[in-house]
Protein backbone atom coordinates (compact mmCIF):
# COMPACT_ATOMS: atom_id res chain seq x y z
CA UNK A 1 0.00 0.00 0.00
CA UNK A 2 1.23 3.63 -1.02
CA UNK A 3 0.02 7.01 -0.42
CA UNK A 4 -0.97 8.08 -3.16
CA UNK A 5 0.52 12.06 -2.79
CA UNK A 6 3.72 10.10 -2.74
CA UNK A 7 5.54 10.88 -6.12
CA UNK A 8 5.73 7.89 -8.32
CA UNK A 9 8.70 8.51 -10.37
CA UNK A 10 10.26 4.98 -10.91
CA UNK A 11 8.81 1.98 -13.55
CA UNK A 12 9.15 -1.11 -12.10
CA UNK A 13 8.06 -4.81 -12.92
CA UNK A 14 4.39 -6.01 -10.86
CA UNK A 15 3.59 -8.70 -12.93
CA UNK A 16 5.70 -10.48 -14.41
CA UNK A 17 5.52 -12.38 -17.74
CA UNK A 18 3.76 -15.77 -16.36
CA UNK A 19 1.40 -13.64 -14.80
CA UNK A 20 0.67 -11.51 -18.26
CA UNK A 21 0.42 -14.44 -20.33
CA UNK A 22 -1.72 -16.92 -18.20
CA UNK A 23 -4.10 -13.54 -17.90
CA UNK A 24 -4.11 -13.00 -21.84
CA UNK A 25 -4.41 -16.27 -22.61
CA UNK A 26 -7.28 -17.05 -20.46
CA UNK A 27 -9.12 -14.04 -21.79
CA UNK A 28 -8.55 -15.64 -25.30
CA UNK A 29 -9.65 -18.98 -24.30
CA UNK A 30 -12.91 -17.58 -22.71
CA UNK A 31 -13.75 -15.81 -25.74
CA UNK A 32 -12.84 -19.16 -27.88
CA UNK A 33 -14.93 -20.71 -25.43
CA UNK A 34 -18.12 -18.29 -25.86
CA UNK A 35 -18.06 -18.00 -29.50
CA UNK A 36 -17.71 -21.83 -30.36
CA UNK A 37 -20.54 -23.36 -27.34
CA UNK A 38 -23.34 -22.68 -30.20
CA UNK A 39 -22.49 -24.97 -33.31
CA UNK A 40 -21.62 -28.54 -32.68
CA UNK A 41 -19.67 -28.22 -35.16
CA UNK A 42 -16.75 -26.56 -33.44
CA UNK A 43 -16.73 -28.81 -29.97
CA UNK A 44 -13.80 -29.30 -31.08
CA UNK A 45 -12.63 -25.22 -30.87
CA UNK A 46 -14.68 -25.16 -27.31
CA UNK A 47 -13.18 -28.61 -25.48
CA UNK A 48 -9.74 -26.67 -26.75
CA UNK A 49 -10.90 -23.96 -25.00
CA UNK A 50 -11.88 -25.36 -22.02
CA UNK A 51 -9.12 -27.81 -21.29
CA UNK A 52 -6.55 -24.55 -22.29
CA UNK A 53 -8.65 -22.66 -19.51
CA UNK A 54 -8.62 -25.12 -16.94
CA UNK A 55 -4.48 -25.77 -17.62
CA UNK A 56 -3.97 -22.02 -16.89
CA UNK A 57 -6.04 -21.93 -14.22
CA UNK A 58 -3.90 -25.03 -12.57
CA UNK A 59 -0.80 -22.90 -13.57
CA UNK A 60 -2.09 -19.62 -11.41
CA UNK A 61 -3.04 -22.02 -8.62
CA UNK A 62 0.51 -22.82 -8.73
CA UNK A 63 2.27 -19.96 -9.36
CA UNK A 64 0.13 -18.27 -7.09
CA UNK A 65 2.19 -19.82 -4.48
CA UNK A 66 5.33 -20.54 -5.70
CA UNK A 67 5.34 -17.18 -7.72
CA UNK A 68 6.30 -13.99 -7.42
CA UNK A 69 5.58 -11.49 -5.07
CA UNK A 70 2.95 -9.89 -6.60
CA UNK A 71 1.17 -13.11 -8.04
CA UNK A 72 0.87 -14.43 -4.43
CA UNK A 73 -2.05 -15.26 -2.84
CA UNK A 74 -0.57 -14.37 -0.05
CA UNK A 75 -0.30 -11.26 -1.18
CA UNK A 76 -3.56 -9.81 -1.78
CA UNK A 77 -5.81 -12.25 0.69
CA UNK A 78 -7.94 -9.38 1.84
CA UNK A 79 -10.93 -9.85 4.36
CA UNK A 80 -14.47 -8.69 3.31
CA UNK A 81 -13.99 -5.37 5.48
CA UNK A 82 -10.77 -4.62 3.15
CA UNK A 83 -12.46 -4.71 -0.08
CA UNK A 84 -15.89 -2.60 1.57
CA UNK A 85 -13.32 0.03 2.77
CA UNK A 86 -11.28 0.11 -0.58
CA UNK A 87 -14.98 0.77 -2.36
CA UNK A 88 -16.15 3.01 -0.09
CA UNK A 89 -12.77 5.05 -0.40
CA UNK A 90 -13.35 5.18 -4.22
CA UNK A 91 -16.16 7.85 -3.54
CA UNK A 92 -14.90 9.55 -0.95
CA UNK A 93 -11.46 11.36 -0.25
CA UNK A 94 -9.53 8.12 1.41
CA UNK A 95 -8.56 6.83 -1.59
CA UNK A 96 -5.70 4.33 -1.31
CA UNK A 97 -3.33 3.10 -4.24
CA UNK A 98 -2.16 -0.81 -4.26
CA UNK A 99 0.81 -1.39 -6.34
CA UNK A 100 -0.71 -5.13 -6.76
CA UNK A 101 -4.16 -6.31 -6.85
CA UNK A 102 -6.46 -4.11 -4.64
CA UNK A 103 -8.89 -5.67 -2.22
CA UNK A 104 -11.82 -5.64 -4.19
CA UNK A 105 -10.07 -6.26 -7.01
CA UNK A 106 -8.67 -9.37 -5.35
CA UNK A 107 -12.16 -10.43 -4.16
CA UNK A 108 -12.88 -10.55 -8.32
CA UNK A 109 -9.66 -12.68 -9.01
CA UNK A 110 -10.49 -15.57 -6.39
CA UNK A 111 -13.87 -15.70 -7.45
CA UNK A 112 -12.91 -15.59 -11.13
CA UNK A 113 -10.72 -18.36 -10.34
CA UNK A 114 -13.17 -20.58 -7.97
CA UNK A 115 -15.70 -20.19 -11.06
CA UNK A 116 -13.26 -20.69 -13.53
CA UNK A 117 -12.50 -24.21 -11.76
CA UNK A 118 -16.32 -25.30 -11.68
CA UNK A 119 -16.96 -24.30 -15.08
CA UNK A 120 -14.24 -26.42 -16.38
CA UNK A 121 -14.77 -29.20 -14.44
CA UNK A 122 -18.87 -29.23 -15.14
CA UNK A 123 -17.41 -28.66 -18.94
CA UNK A 124 -15.64 -32.12 -18.14
CA UNK A 125 -18.86 -34.05 -16.79
CA UNK A 126 -20.70 -32.66 -19.80
CA UNK A 127 -18.20 -33.90 -21.96
CA UNK A 128 -17.68 -37.23 -20.79
CA UNK A 129 -21.49 -37.51 -20.23
CA UNK A 130 -23.07 -36.55 -23.44
CA UNK A 131 -19.96 -36.59 -25.94
CA UNK A 132 -18.07 -39.63 -24.05
CA UNK A 133 -14.74 -38.06 -24.55
CA UNK A 134 -12.26 -36.72 -22.10
CA UNK A 135 -11.19 -38.34 -19.07
CA UNK A 136 -14.91 -38.64 -17.56
CA UNK A 137 -16.07 -40.93 -20.84
CA UNK A 138 -18.22 -43.77 -19.79
CA UNK A 139 -17.87 -43.24 -16.25
CA UNK A 140 -20.82 -40.21 -16.12
CA UNK A 141 -23.95 -41.34 -18.18
CA UNK A 142 -26.34 -39.16 -20.98
CA UNK A 143 -29.15 -38.75 -18.40
CA UNK A 144 -26.54 -37.95 -14.91
CA UNK A 145 -25.09 -35.33 -17.36
CA UNK A 146 -28.35 -32.95 -17.40
CA UNK A 147 -27.52 -31.43 -14.27
CA UNK A 148 -23.73 -30.71 -15.15
CA UNK A 149 -24.95 -29.22 -18.38
CA UNK A 150 -27.17 -26.79 -16.49
CA UNK A 151 -24.44 -25.91 -13.76
CA UNK A 152 -21.76 -25.23 -17.39
CA UNK A 153 -24.22 -23.13 -18.77
CA UNK A 154 -25.27 -21.11 -15.35
CA UNK A 155 -21.26 -20.54 -14.53
CA UNK A 156 -20.71 -19.39 -17.78
CA UNK A 157 -23.21 -16.26 -17.66
CA UNK A 158 -21.98 -15.81 -13.75
CA UNK A 159 -18.61 -15.99 -15.10
CA UNK A 160 -19.13 -13.37 -18.20
CA UNK A 161 -20.88 -11.10 -15.20
CA UNK A 162 -17.47 -11.74 -13.03
CA UNK A 163 -15.88 -10.82 -16.47
CA UNK A 164 -17.77 -7.56 -16.43
CA UNK A 165 -17.49 -6.55 -12.91
CA UNK A 166 -13.81 -6.72 -13.09
CA UNK A 167 -13.49 -4.84 -16.44
CA UNK A 168 -15.74 -2.04 -14.83
CA UNK A 169 -13.25 -2.33 -11.37
CA UNK A 170 -10.15 -1.69 -13.89
CA UNK A 171 -11.71 1.18 -15.69
CA UNK A 172 -12.85 3.01 -12.22
CA UNK A 173 -9.28 2.64 -10.81
CA UNK A 174 -7.56 3.55 -14.01
CA UNK A 175 -9.81 6.86 -14.39
CA UNK A 176 -9.23 7.59 -10.42
CA UNK A 177 -5.63 6.87 -9.86
CA UNK A 178 -5.03 8.04 -13.61
CA UNK A 179 -2.87 4.97 -14.69
CA UNK A 180 -3.29 2.73 -17.29
CA UNK A 181 -3.56 -0.43 -15.94
CA UNK A 182 -4.41 -2.65 -19.28
CA UNK A 183 -1.39 -1.33 -20.22
CA UNK A 184 0.20 -2.50 -16.96
CA UNK A 185 -1.26 -6.27 -17.53
CA UNK A 186 0.57 -6.05 -21.03
CA UNK A 187 3.95 -4.51 -20.36
CA UNK A 188 3.87 -5.64 -16.51
CA UNK A 189 5.36 -2.41 -15.09
CA UNK A 190 3.22 0.26 -12.76
CA UNK A 191 5.11 3.55 -11.98
CA UNK A 192 5.45 3.42 -7.99
CA UNK A 193 7.46 4.63 -5.28
CA UNK A 194 11.27 4.46 -5.64
CA UNK A 195 10.79 2.48 -2.21
CA UNK A 196 9.34 -0.42 -4.47
CA UNK A 197 11.36 -3.20 -5.34
CA UNK A 198 10.43 -4.93 -8.84
CA UNK A 199 9.62 -8.24 -9.25
CA UNK A 200 11.57 -11.33 -11.51
CA UNK A 201 10.17 -11.61 -15.19
CA UNK A 202 10.77 -15.44 -15.21
CA UNK A 203 11.09 -15.13 -18.79
CA UNK A 204 12.08 -19.53 -19.08
CA UNK A 205 8.05 -19.69 -17.56
CA UNK A 206 6.73 -18.01 -20.16
CA UNK A 207 8.54 -19.18 -22.99
CA UNK A 208 7.32 -22.83 -21.51
CA UNK A 209 3.94 -21.71 -21.36
CA UNK A 210 3.83 -20.46 -25.08
CA UNK A 211 5.49 -23.72 -26.17
CA UNK A 212 2.82 -25.92 -24.36
CA UNK A 213 0.14 -23.57 -25.64
CA UNK A 214 1.69 -23.97 -29.23
CA UNK A 215 2.25 -27.68 -29.46
CA UNK A 216 -1.53 -28.10 -28.21
CA UNK A 217 -2.80 -25.76 -30.72
CA UNK A 218 -0.72 -27.96 -33.18
CA UNK A 219 -1.62 -31.23 -31.58
CA UNK A 220 -5.73 -30.16 -31.87
CA UNK A 221 -5.72 -28.46 -35.21
CA UNK A 222 -3.07 -29.23 -36.93
CA UNK A 223 -5.25 -31.63 -38.70
CA UNK A 224 -7.13 -29.17 -41.19
CA UNK A 225 -3.39 -28.19 -42.47
CA UNK A 226 -3.21 -31.86 -44.12
CA UNK A 227 -7.29 -32.74 -44.15
CA UNK A 228 -8.23 -33.15 -48.14
CA UNK A 229 -11.64 -32.98 -49.51
CA UNK A 230 -11.47 -36.94 -50.09
CA UNK A 231 -9.86 -37.39 -46.47
CA UNK A 232 -11.28 -34.98 -43.96
CA UNK A 233 -9.83 -34.65 -40.74
CA UNK A 234 -12.25 -35.59 -38.11
CA UNK A 235 -11.26 -33.92 -35.03
CA UNK A 236 -13.31 -36.92 -32.58
CA UNK A 237 -13.06 -40.33 -33.30
CA UNK A 238 -16.43 -42.36 -32.23
CA UNK A 239 -16.73 -45.21 -30.37
CA UNK A 240 -15.91 -48.07 -33.27
CA UNK A 241 -19.84 -49.17 -33.52
CA UNK A 242 -20.71 -53.11 -34.49
CA UNK A 243 -20.74 -53.37 -38.20
CA UNK A 244 -22.47 -56.06 -40.38
CA UNK A 245 -21.62 -56.76 -43.82
CA UNK A 246 -25.08 -58.39 -45.12
CA UNK A 247 -26.36 -54.79 -43.17
CA UNK A 248 -23.74 -52.61 -45.41
CA UNK A 249 -24.64 -54.57 -48.14
CA UNK A 250 -28.18 -55.08 -48.48
CA UNK A 251 -29.04 -51.54 -47.28
CA UNK A 252 -26.00 -49.38 -49.45
CA UNK A 253 -27.17 -50.25 -52.28
CA UNK A 254 -29.58 -47.84 -52.22
CA UNK A 255 -28.70 -45.21 -50.12
CA UNK A 256 -26.20 -44.55 -47.04
CA UNK A 257 -26.37 -47.76 -44.63
CA UNK A 258 -28.01 -46.34 -41.80
CA UNK A 259 -26.70 -47.54 -38.34
CA UNK A 260 -29.21 -49.22 -36.65
CA UNK A 261 -28.20 -47.08 -33.60
CA UNK A 262 -30.31 -44.20 -35.36
CA UNK A 263 -34.10 -46.04 -34.57
CA UNK A 264 -35.22 -48.09 -32.32
CA UNK A 265 -35.71 -51.69 -32.79
CA UNK A 266 -39.46 -51.90 -33.55
CA UNK A 267 -38.92 -49.72 -36.25
CA UNK A 268 -35.95 -51.86 -38.11
CA UNK A 269 -38.55 -55.05 -37.30
CA UNK A 270 -41.33 -52.90 -39.16
CA UNK A 271 -39.23 -51.60 -42.43
CA UNK A 272 -38.24 -55.06 -42.38
CA UNK A 273 -41.44 -56.29 -42.37
CA UNK A 274 -42.86 -54.62 -44.95
CA UNK A 275 -39.58 -54.97 -47.06
CA UNK A 276 -41.96 -55.77 -50.31
CA UNK A 277 -43.21 -52.11 -49.93
CA UNK A 278 -39.85 -50.12 -48.84
CA UNK A 279 -40.54 -46.82 -49.69
CA UNK A 280 -41.89 -47.65 -53.29
CA UNK A 281 -39.46 -50.15 -53.83
CA UNK A 282 -39.59 -54.17 -53.54
CA UNK A 283 -36.35 -55.20 -51.31
CA UNK A 284 -36.69 -58.69 -52.11
CA UNK A 285 -34.60 -60.14 -49.44
CA UNK A 286 -34.40 -63.93 -48.78
CA UNK A 287 -35.43 -64.80 -45.64
CA UNK A 288 -32.13 -66.02 -44.33
CA UNK A 289 -30.68 -62.38 -44.87
CA UNK A 290 -33.58 -60.75 -43.58
CA UNK A 291 -33.22 -62.66 -39.73
CA UNK A 292 -29.64 -61.69 -40.08
CA UNK A 293 -30.08 -58.19 -41.05
CA UNK A 294 -33.12 -58.56 -37.99
CA UNK A 295 -30.70 -60.29 -35.42
CA UNK A 296 -27.74 -57.49 -36.57
CA UNK A 297 -30.39 -54.63 -35.45
CA UNK A 298 -31.71 -55.83 -31.92
CA UNK A 299 -28.37 -55.86 -30.92
CA UNK A 300 -27.20 -52.40 -32.01
CA UNK A 301 -30.59 -50.59 -31.97
CA UNK A 302 -31.41 -47.19 -31.00
CA UNK A 303 -33.01 -48.63 -27.84
CA UNK A 304 -29.20 -49.72 -26.43
CA UNK A 305 -28.32 -45.83 -26.33
CA UNK A 306 -24.29 -46.83 -27.07
CA UNK A 307 -24.02 -43.10 -28.33
CA UNK A 308 -25.16 -39.82 -28.27
CA UNK A 309 -27.40 -39.77 -31.38
CA UNK A 310 -29.02 -43.42 -30.16
CA UNK A 311 -29.79 -42.00 -27.13
CA UNK A 312 -31.38 -38.24 -28.48
CA UNK A 313 -33.20 -40.28 -30.88
CA UNK A 314 -34.24 -42.89 -28.83
CA UNK A 315 -35.73 -40.76 -26.12
CA UNK A 316 -37.42 -38.33 -28.60
CA UNK A 317 -39.65 -41.11 -29.86
CA UNK A 318 -42.57 -41.73 -27.90
CA UNK A 319 -43.19 -45.27 -27.27
CA UNK A 320 -45.89 -45.28 -28.81
CA UNK A 321 -44.51 -44.34 -32.59
CA UNK A 322 -42.40 -46.56 -34.39
CA UNK A 323 -40.75 -44.04 -36.97
CA UNK A 324 -39.82 -45.40 -40.59
CA UNK A 325 -37.45 -42.83 -41.20
CA UNK A 326 -34.88 -41.49 -39.57
CA UNK A 327 -35.74 -37.85 -41.09
CA UNK A 328 -38.95 -37.88 -39.35
CA UNK A 329 -37.71 -38.31 -35.94
CA UNK A 330 -38.46 -34.71 -34.24
CA UNK A 331 -34.91 -34.76 -32.46
CA UNK A 332 -33.37 -34.89 -36.06
CA UNK A 333 -35.91 -32.22 -37.23
CA UNK A 334 -35.08 -30.06 -34.73
CA UNK A 335 -31.16 -30.50 -35.43
CA UNK A 336 -31.33 -29.60 -38.86
CA UNK A 337 -33.91 -26.86 -38.93
CA UNK A 338 -31.51 -24.20 -39.51
CA UNK A 339 -30.20 -25.87 -43.03
CA UNK A 340 -31.96 -23.89 -45.44
CA UNK A 341 -33.65 -24.92 -48.50
CA UNK A 342 -31.11 -23.79 -50.75
CA UNK A 343 -28.26 -25.56 -49.01
CA UNK A 344 -30.41 -29.31 -49.05
CA UNK A 345 -30.66 -28.43 -53.29
CA UNK A 346 -26.95 -28.21 -53.27
CA UNK A 347 -25.55 -31.12 -56.03
CA UNK A 348 -23.00 -32.49 -52.88
CA UNK A 349 -26.68 -32.80 -50.94
CA UNK A 350 -29.62 -33.17 -53.27
CA UNK A 351 -31.23 -35.23 -50.61
CA UNK A 352 -32.11 -35.67 -46.71
CA UNK A 353 -30.85 -38.70 -46.67
CA UNK A 354 -27.53 -38.42 -47.92
CA UNK A 355 -25.93 -38.05 -44.17
CA UNK A 356 -22.42 -38.57 -45.50
CA UNK A 357 -22.63 -35.00 -47.58
CA UNK A 358 -22.16 -33.27 -44.27
CA UNK A 359 -21.04 -36.09 -41.49
CA UNK A 360 -17.74 -37.56 -42.24
CA UNK A 361 -18.47 -40.43 -39.92
CA UNK A 362 -21.96 -41.15 -40.84
CA UNK A 363 -20.75 -44.40 -42.32
CA UNK A 364 -19.64 -45.56 -38.50
CA UNK A 365 -22.56 -44.47 -37.63
CA UNK A 366 -21.18 -42.29 -34.92
CA UNK A 367 -22.11 -38.57 -35.92
CA UNK A 368 -19.80 -37.09 -34.12
CA UNK A 369 -20.02 -32.98 -33.45
CA UNK A 370 -17.32 -31.85 -34.98
CA UNK A 371 -17.35 -34.48 -37.80
CA UNK A 372 -18.99 -32.30 -39.88
CA UNK A 373 -18.66 -29.55 -42.42
CA UNK A 374 -21.96 -28.52 -44.99
CA UNK A 375 -19.88 -28.70 -48.46
CA UNK A 376 -19.92 -25.38 -50.63
CA UNK A 377 -19.76 -23.10 -47.01
CA UNK A 378 -16.32 -21.88 -46.44
CA UNK A 379 -15.71 -22.72 -43.29
CA UNK A 380 -12.27 -23.33 -42.92
CA UNK A 381 -11.28 -20.56 -45.46
CA UNK A 382 -8.79 -19.68 -42.82
CA UNK A 383 -7.17 -23.00 -42.97
CA UNK A 384 -6.96 -22.71 -46.73
CA UNK A 385 -5.37 -19.52 -46.47
CA UNK A 386 -3.19 -20.99 -44.34
CA UNK A 387 -2.48 -23.72 -46.08
CA UNK A 388 -1.68 -21.35 -49.08
CA UNK A 389 1.07 -19.47 -47.39
CA UNK A 390 2.52 -22.18 -46.18
CA UNK A 391 2.55 -23.91 -49.42
CA UNK A 392 3.73 -20.83 -50.73
CA UNK A 393 6.81 -20.85 -48.97
CA UNK A 394 8.20 -24.28 -49.58
CA UNK A 395 8.17 -23.11 -53.31
CA UNK B 1 10.14 -56.54 -67.37
CA UNK B 2 9.02 -59.95 -65.81
CA UNK B 3 6.87 -57.85 -62.88
CA UNK B 4 4.79 -56.18 -66.49
CA UNK B 5 4.51 -59.30 -68.63
CA UNK B 6 2.77 -61.19 -65.45
CA UNK B 7 1.00 -58.14 -65.10
CA UNK B 8 -0.54 -58.05 -68.88
CA UNK B 9 -1.24 -61.99 -68.52
CA UNK B 10 -3.15 -61.66 -65.27
CA UNK B 11 -5.16 -58.97 -66.67
CA UNK B 12 -5.69 -60.48 -69.81
CA UNK B 13 -7.06 -63.61 -67.69
CA UNK B 14 -8.92 -61.85 -66.00
CA UNK B 15 -10.80 -60.18 -68.60
CA UNK B 16 -11.46 -63.84 -70.16
CA UNK B 17 -12.79 -64.39 -67.29
CA UNK B 18 -14.84 -61.92 -66.52
CA UNK B 19 -16.19 -61.95 -70.32
CA UNK B 20 -16.94 -65.68 -70.17
CA UNK B 21 -18.97 -65.07 -66.52
CA UNK B 22 -20.67 -62.40 -68.38
CA UNK B 23 -21.56 -64.86 -71.25
CA UNK B 24 -22.53 -67.49 -69.08
CA UNK B 25 -24.69 -65.52 -66.77
CA UNK B 26 -26.69 -64.43 -70.22
CA UNK B 27 -27.01 -67.27 -71.70
CA UNK B 28 -27.96 -68.64 -68.63
CA UNK B 29 -30.65 -66.48 -67.88
CA UNK B 30 -31.92 -66.73 -71.69
CA UNK B 31 -31.79 -70.30 -71.65
CA UNK B 32 -34.17 -70.08 -68.42
CA UNK B 33 -36.34 -67.60 -70.05
CA UNK B 34 -36.53 -69.77 -73.27
CA UNK B 35 -37.40 -72.79 -71.11
CA UNK B 36 -40.48 -70.71 -69.81
CA UNK B 37 -41.46 -70.22 -73.46
CA UNK B 38 -39.91 -66.96 -74.36
CA UNK B 39 -37.60 -66.05 -76.91
CA UNK B 40 -36.29 -65.18 -80.05
CA UNK B 41 -34.63 -62.54 -78.17
CA UNK B 42 -34.16 -59.25 -80.14
CA UNK B 43 -31.59 -55.96 -78.82
CA UNK B 44 -33.65 -53.71 -80.76
CA UNK B 45 -36.64 -54.63 -78.69
CA UNK B 46 -34.96 -54.36 -75.72
CA UNK B 47 -33.58 -51.10 -76.77
CA UNK B 48 -36.90 -49.83 -77.02
CA UNK B 49 -38.13 -50.99 -73.96
CA UNK B 50 -35.15 -49.18 -72.00
CA UNK B 51 -35.93 -45.69 -73.47
CA UNK B 52 -39.89 -46.02 -73.23
CA UNK B 53 -41.25 -43.80 -70.85
CA UNK B 54 -44.41 -44.81 -68.31
CA UNK B 55 -45.91 -43.14 -65.62
CA UNK B 56 -46.17 -43.71 -62.28
CA UNK B 57 -49.50 -44.14 -60.78
CA UNK B 58 -49.29 -42.40 -57.78
CA UNK B 59 -46.76 -39.24 -58.44
CA UNK B 60 -47.87 -38.94 -62.02
CA UNK B 61 -44.55 -38.82 -62.89
CA UNK B 62 -42.25 -40.29 -66.13
CA UNK B 63 -39.69 -42.57 -65.64
CA UNK B 64 -37.68 -45.11 -67.83
CA UNK B 65 -35.20 -46.71 -67.22
CA UNK B 66 -32.99 -44.10 -68.38
CA UNK B 67 -34.38 -41.71 -65.30
CA UNK B 68 -31.93 -43.25 -62.93
CA UNK B 69 -29.07 -45.04 -65.29
CA UNK B 70 -28.67 -42.06 -67.84
CA UNK B 71 -28.96 -42.16 -70.87
CA UNK B 72 -25.13 -42.88 -71.62
CA UNK B 73 -25.11 -46.61 -70.34
CA UNK B 74 -21.19 -46.21 -70.50
CA UNK B 75 -21.39 -43.25 -67.58
CA UNK B 76 -22.33 -43.23 -63.60
CA UNK B 77 -25.95 -42.98 -63.17
CA UNK B 78 -28.08 -41.66 -59.92
CA UNK B 79 -30.87 -42.74 -58.00
CA UNK B 80 -33.51 -40.95 -58.08
CA UNK B 81 -34.79 -40.63 -55.05
CA UNK B 82 -31.85 -41.12 -52.61
CA UNK B 83 -29.11 -39.83 -55.17
CA UNK B 84 -26.99 -42.97 -54.80
CA UNK B 85 -24.36 -42.75 -57.19
CA UNK B 86 -25.01 -46.10 -59.73
CA UNK B 87 -21.60 -47.62 -61.80
CA UNK B 88 -21.99 -47.80 -65.53
CA UNK B 89 -24.23 -50.71 -67.05
CA UNK B 90 -22.33 -51.27 -70.05
CA UNK B 91 -20.00 -54.14 -69.00
CA UNK B 92 -17.70 -52.56 -71.77
CA UNK B 93 -16.84 -50.14 -69.19
CA UNK B 94 -18.26 -51.94 -66.38
CA UNK B 95 -16.79 -56.15 -66.22
CA UNK B 96 -18.77 -56.65 -63.04
CA UNK B 97 -21.68 -56.16 -65.26
CA UNK B 98 -23.92 -59.06 -66.22
CA UNK B 99 -21.37 -61.50 -63.96
CA UNK B 100 -23.60 -62.20 -60.69
CA UNK B 101 -27.44 -64.33 -61.66
CA UNK B 102 -28.62 -63.50 -58.04
CA UNK B 103 -27.73 -59.62 -58.74
CA UNK B 104 -29.56 -59.74 -62.09
CA UNK B 105 -32.40 -61.27 -60.81
CA UNK B 106 -32.69 -59.14 -57.74
CA UNK B 107 -32.48 -55.74 -59.84
CA UNK B 108 -34.89 -56.79 -62.89
CA UNK B 109 -37.04 -57.63 -59.56
CA UNK B 110 -36.82 -54.14 -58.11
CA UNK B 111 -36.06 -52.25 -61.35
CA UNK B 112 -39.07 -53.90 -63.24
CA UNK B 113 -41.58 -52.90 -60.25
CA UNK B 114 -40.16 -49.10 -59.86
CA UNK B 115 -40.73 -48.71 -63.69
CA UNK B 116 -43.33 -50.41 -65.00
CA UNK B 117 -44.81 -51.07 -61.95
CA UNK B 118 -45.06 -54.93 -62.52
CA UNK B 119 -42.60 -58.02 -62.91
CA UNK B 120 -40.97 -58.40 -66.39
CA UNK B 121 -41.78 -61.07 -68.57
CA UNK B 122 -39.37 -63.55 -69.06
CA UNK B 123 -39.50 -62.57 -73.14
CA UNK B 124 -38.83 -58.42 -71.76
CA UNK B 125 -35.95 -60.17 -69.59
CA UNK B 126 -33.82 -61.67 -72.54
CA UNK B 127 -34.45 -58.72 -74.76
CA UNK B 128 -33.30 -56.43 -71.86
CA UNK B 129 -29.96 -58.62 -71.05
CA UNK B 130 -29.83 -59.27 -75.34
CA UNK B 131 -29.55 -55.46 -75.40
CA UNK B 132 -27.17 -54.69 -72.80
CA UNK B 133 -24.74 -57.49 -73.36
CA UNK B 134 -23.60 -55.32 -76.16
CA UNK B 135 -23.69 -52.00 -74.71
Amino acid sequence: MIDRNQKNDRSVLVWDLPVRLFHWLLVTAFAMAWLSYEDNRYLDVHTFAGYTFLGLLIFRLVWGVFGTHYARFREFSYGPGDAIAYIKGLFGDDMRRYVGHNPAGAWAIFALIAMGLVLTVSGLFVLGGEERHGPLAGIVGFRQSVPFRETHEFVAYTLLLLVFVHVCGVLVESFFHRENLVGSMFRGTKSVATATLGVRPHRLVGATIIAVVAAYVIATFGGYLTATKEKPYLPFQGPHLVMNDPWTEACSECHLAFHPSLLPLRSWQQILKQQADHFGDDLALDEKTVNELLAYAQKNSADLEQTEPAWRMNSNIPSSETPLRITDVSYWKRKHEEVDAEVWKRNEIKNRANCGACHFDAKQGTFEDADMRIPGENAFDGIEWLKAILGGKDK
Amino acid sequence: MKLRFLAVILMGCMTTLAGLAQASVVDTLQQEYKTAGAGPFSAAKGEKMWVEKHKDAESGKEFSCQTCHTDDLKKSGKHEKTGKVIDPLAPSVNKERLTDIKFVNKWFLRNCKQVLGRECTPQEKGDFLEYLKGQ
